[in-house]
């Protein structure tokens, strides 16, 4: 009876621009061998893993804090896509507890702001559509640790970030199977399932983010990751996916999702993950932390790693355009005075994804500052700079993402 | 009177009094810290992140992530504080 007549069909076609099929990606490559991590981060290093996520891959990630975790450059590889064992962790909150994902299929999610609002299970979700998207899932403050100002909160380098498959239904056939929405909604505000406790004042710190409307059509209720149920620790038993967005957008253990008139005043909204100007608080009139720009990294070599041999070297990275699948990607080898096209390697998985490149360069002895630098498919070009901001959000600068490399 | 120089028990009393009441709302509705008997779980446990106390000074005036700002504390209170936790949790040797 709510079921517009087009809308099996529409799920059939699969017309989501991120959408894909995942027949053929297998083979992550795996880099671990080459180099150690960072000197930043090599103490830090030394953590071990926090139980909740035993099941990782030690050797490729930086513990921090037991809440945030950070996978290795040298860990990325050049698979395109991130093993669930190597991606990075950053929890606002602790995660409510894993008891949570017992029952999958019975976890619920009260849907508000549409017609005829009302709370599905994940087994219901799972009758209303089925879409699959690789996007880039990358922590707002990922390259914090490049800016000059050295904001407050955990200094990452260039791990806090994966590209992965996500497999759900679409957030815009939920929408329709209840009515639609209902008149002047603007934003999707999605709340997360951590329990808040007594005696401190929910707004502070509750996972409650809004999102502009338009999101609406590429946007995902995930219950798959790579193929497998979301791990808790990644969110399951369902997140909220809103491709080309940053990670504090995308709830985890998703609870309840509204279109609603305004942005949320969850403090995490209102005043956090805001772009304030050095110097000034974050506030609600300041742009919010929502999509992510083009951006490029090398990998390998690594800053730090000892020289490299004398000879041909593949220098390799990943390249994403944040909300437009990358066209090109050139490589500096002399801080940015001269450039060099490299190739992509490996399948382009759309809009949202990242992809692998490579430039092969028949290197003498000597020192290289090495950079790379995106342009995406509507022309957008990586940025030099990115500016300083209060809470160190959202650095794409090439330059402050570029080393040196020394060749003997 | 005879002026005492302040025992590491005396400083460590006056930070869990401010660990526990002073701050509003307590610490350790977020935070675990079994020196203090403190069990939250929403933030961090203290005993795992072992902070030293520069970063609990910069967390309590600021604050970090989803943790609010204590600007009501007093200069003192957030010396003790911070001091407390550092050597409670273990922050301080590090």
């Amino acid at each position: 009876m709510n079921n517009h007549p087009d809308l099996a069909r529409r799920r059939l076609l699969a017309t989501g621009s991120g959408a894909l099929a995942v027949a053929g990606l297998t083979g992550v490559s795996r880099v671990t061998a080459q180099t150690p991590q960072t000197a930043p981060a090599a103490a830090a290093s030394q953590k071990p893993l926090p139980p909740y996520i035993a099941w990782k891959d030690a050797d490729a990630l930086i513990v921090h804090t037991p809440t945030t975790v950070e996978t290795k450059r040298t860990a990325l590889g050049t698979g395109a896509i991130t093993p669930a064992e190597r991606l990075y962790i950053r929890n606002n909150i602790a995660a409510p507890d894993v008891s949570i994902v017992a029952n999958r299929d019975a976890w619920q999610l009260s849907v508000e702001g549409v017609r005829q609002p009302r709370t599905l299970s994940v087994a219901e979700l799972k009758t209303l559509g089925l879409e699959t998207v690789a996007m880039v899932l990358q922590c707002s403050g990922n390259g914090r640790g490049y800016f000059p100002s050295k904001p407050n909160g955990t200094k990452w380098q260039v791990g806090a970030a994966g590209n992965l498959i996500w497999s759900g239904v679409p957030l815009r056939a939920v929408v329709e199977s209840l009515g639609g929405p209902t008149a002047g909604m603007r934003f999707i505000t999605g709340t997360g399932g951590e329990a808040v406790p007594a005696g401190i004042d929910p707004k502070t710190v509750i996972v409650e983010r809004s999102v502009p409307i338009t999101a609406l059509g590429d946007a995902l209720l995930a219950w798959e990751m790579n193929g497998a149920p979301v791990p808790h620790a990644h969110g399951g038993p369902l997140r909220l996916i809103v491709p080309g967005y940053s990670g504090v957008n995308h709830i985890k253990y998703i609870k309840r999702l509204a279109l609603t008139r305004d942005e949320t005043d969850a403090a995490i909204q209102a005043t956090r993950y805001r772009l304030a100007p050095l110097g000034t608080k974050e506030n609600p009139s300041q742009p919010a932390v929502w999509e992510m720009d083009p951006k490029s990294w090398i990998n390998y070599p690594a800053p730090d790693v000892g020289p490299v041999k004398r000879g041909w070297v593949q220098i390799h990275g990943v390249a994403m355009g944040g909300t437009q699948a990358p066209r090109k990607v050139d490589v500096s080898l002399d801080g940015g005075t001269t450039w060099r096209e490299a190739s992509f390697i490996g399948p382009n998985m759309g809009r949202y994804a990242w992809r692998p490149f490579v430039l092969q360069a028949d290197l003498k002895p000597g020192a290289y500052m090495m950079a790379s630098r995106v342009t995406d498919s509507q022309g957008r070009v990586q940025v030099e700079t990115t500016p300083d901001n209060t809470g160190g959000y959202l650095n794409s600068g090439w330059r402050a993402h570029a080393f040196t490399v020394n060749v003997a | 009177m005879v002026c005492v120089i302040a025992s590491a028990g005396a400083t460590d009393d006056a930070g869990r009094q401010v660990f526990l009441k002073d701050a509003t709302p307590s610490c350790a509705i977020c935070h675990t810290l079994a020196e203090a008997g403190a069990t939250g779980k929403i933030g961090p446990s203290l005993d795992e992140l072992k902070p030293d106390a520069p970063r609990v000074v910069q967390a309590v005036k600021a604050g970090i992530g989803a943790m609010p700002p204590y600007p009501q504390l007093s200069e003192s209170q957030i010396q003790a504080i911070a001091s407390y936790v550092a050597r409670a949790s273990g922050g301080a040797a590090k």
